[in-house]
């Protein structure tokens, strides 16, 4: 069966979640005492910048891995049409 | 820079890299003889970079020398708010998601070789290609003459001052010459994945071996608190603004880095770009990431650096680091070896992407068009050389701090974003309207930055990326596209 094109662009849904992840990794909305607390020797805004920098870098691979299909299905036909 | 391992092995470490270096070079020649007949093979290695080798390669236009030592001076005088560095490589991936899902599909159906020949595809116009190569040429020259000086003071650095500046500069440009020439873009992706394995191997032996020696994050910590706590503490305005710019700058910049483009061309196929992509969205932790903490730590190791005395900070943990004991000594060595390796990875691409834009944009297109591909490869390998050529020269008086001229290249080379981005999904995006705005942005950041102005702390690229934004959707919606153009433009973007 012949799956939809897929283009991250054109998915409002995906720009939405990453421009929440962006605004979470920016470190706008901490209170000052966040520097003051420290998590194993980090202060605990940073650890919570970390932690939104993995959380980017999780929803980036996934939205890689399945929503960007504009080419793989005749590549993958075309190498099987080769063998 | 003194540094304790400094001679002999220093040298031995360097000629064994270059020799390696070369070799991949040879055995590239060798089992790839017809690669200079052809754009294609010569530039993009015939189309067929696995995920392992477009991995390394995409990781060495972003991640350079400069990285390992350039990073840690800045997270030791400013502290954690220098941990921006972690997400604005992460921010590179989030840009490419704007455009190169559509960029490799079309390069793929046009063919396309370089950024500026898309330039040309989209918006048929002399004008705009030409502005749009001499900015990528330019922008590409300043960031070759970076590489230039960062190779020749890490050579004198690691050396001891045995193998002088020049000679170390000489050295390894002429190796960078001889293997890009003889198998151009596989040669330069296969030497980045051994020199990007070189650096990812170091930089964590010199993270483990400061632990161990000057004490963790937490050690550093107590020692901020009680002498710089404001190190410790949350980004104050301006300092949220410069986070908040520096993650559109260098997102938006790096990722239309000319030679970053080309590599979405050399692809084998989508699945691979994908899968590359997705391992260097998980880079920015195990190398900005590394650096970062190397440099807090040394707050602590090295207290009361002033400015100038912190850029030599690696050279100095290192230094301390490799006395400890032998696997250390020698991992610092293959560490600053693999600094230099990396700083020529990067340096190689650049000039590969430089002599491709020579080649087949301004000679190919219209100095001679009707030239054979072999000569327009010959054309574009010669003005690469005669560039390196002269910016060894002016690599003979570098300038202070590194990151300037960084911030620089940056202002220029992020103009032709919008032209870029744009033009893939709007048809009525109006040329002259394009043209002008990158002139328009190119010379409000330059003017900026030469005359040192600043505004709402916000880098000067990105107001100039502003006005030229703001003059192609303004001009574009003002001048109407006629109806044949726009259907064109509709057949060239179409997938």
């Amino acid at each position: 069966m012949k799956k939809a094109k897929k283009e991250p662009i054109k998915n409002g849904k995906i720009w939405i979640v990453l421009g929440l992840l962006f605004a979470m990794v920016n470190p706008w909305y901490f209170p000052e005492s966040f520097g003051e607390i420290l998590v194993y020797g980090v202060p605990l805004w940073a650890v919570i910048i970390i932690i939104a920098s993995v959380l980017l870098s999780a929803f980036l691979s996934y939205v890689l891995k399945y929503h960007w299909m504009l080419e793989e299905e005749e590549e993958e036909a075309e190498k099987k049409g080769a063998k | 820079m003194e540094l304790a391992f400094s001679g002999w092995s220093g040298i031995v470490i360097l000629l064994v890299y270059g020799l390696i270096m070369l070799s991949v070079g040879v055995i590239t020649f060798l089992r790839n003889r017809n690669i200079h007949q052809s754009l294609d093979e010569y530039y993009l290695g015939g189309r067929g970079l696995g995920v392992m080798v477009l991995f390394f390669t995409f990781f060495a236009t972003q991640y350079s020398g400069n990285t390992v030592v350039g990073y840690p001076p800045s997270a030791y005088r400013l502290g954690y708010e220098y941990l921006v560095s972690v997400p604005f490589f992460i921010m590179i991936i989030m840009a490419y998601l704007l455009f190169a899902p559509r960029l490799y599909s079309l390069g793929k159906k046009y063919n396309l070789i370089t950024p500026a020949q898309w330039f040309e595809k989209r918006f048929k116009s002399k004008g705009v290609t030409i502005l749009a190569s001499l900015l990528m040429l330019y922008g590409l020259g300043n960031y070759l003459l970076e590489q230039l000086v960062a190779i020749g003071q890490g050579v004198d650095g690691l050396t001891g001052g045995t193998v002088p500046y020049q000679v170390g500069v000489v050295f390894f440009v002429i190796i960078m010459l001889i293997y890009g020439w003889l198998g151009g873009m596989r040669s330069v992706a296969y030497t980045d994945t051994m020199q990007g394995i070189a650096l990812l191997f170091g930089v964590f032996m010199l993270l483990i071996g400061s632990i161990i020696y000057f004490g963790g994050l937490p050690t550093s910590a107590d020692y901020m608190q009680a002498y710089s706590p404001e190190k410790l503490g949350v980004p104050d305005g301006p300092g949220v603004v410069n986070w908040f710019s520096l993650l559109v700058l260098i997102g938006i910049g790096a990722a239309v880095y000319p030679h970053a483009i080309q590599r979405i061309f050399a692809a084998k196929d989508e699945r691979t770009l994908k899968r590359s992509f997705s391992r260097m969205a998980w880079m920015p932790f195990l190398t900005a990431g590394v650096v970062f903490i190397i440099g807090i730590i040394g707050i602590n190791a090295f207290p009361d650096l002033s400015t100038a005395e912190s850029e030599q900070l690696v050279g100095m943990m290192a230094s301390a680091v490799a006395s400890q004991n032998v696997i250390f000594y020698w991992a610092m060595v293959l560490l600053f070896g693999g600094v230099i390796a990396a700083i020529v990875s990067t340096a190689d691409s650049v000039l590969l992407t430089f002599s491709s834009i020579i080649s087949n944009d301004l000679y190919g297109s219209y100095i001679n068009p009707n030239a054979s591909e072999r000569k327009k490869l010959l054309v574009g390998k010669l003005v690469g050389v005669a560039a390196v050529g002269i910016l060894i020269l002016v690599a003979w008086f570098p300038p202070g701090t590194l990151y300037q001229i960084f911030v620089l290249k940056f202002e220029v080379l992020i103009q032709i974003a919008p032209a870029l981005i744009l033009g893939l999904y709007w048809n009525r995006l109006h040329t002259k309207a394009v043209f002008t705005g990158m002139l328009s942005g190119t010379i409000v950041a330059s003017v900026m930055t030469i005359f040192g102005w600043s505004y709402l702390g916000v880098a000067n690229g990105l107001w100039g990326l502003l006005i030229n934004l703001i003059i192609c959707v303004v001009g574009s919606l003002v001048m109407s596209v006629s109806v044949v153009e726009e259907e064109e433009a509709k057949q060239v973007i179409g997938l």
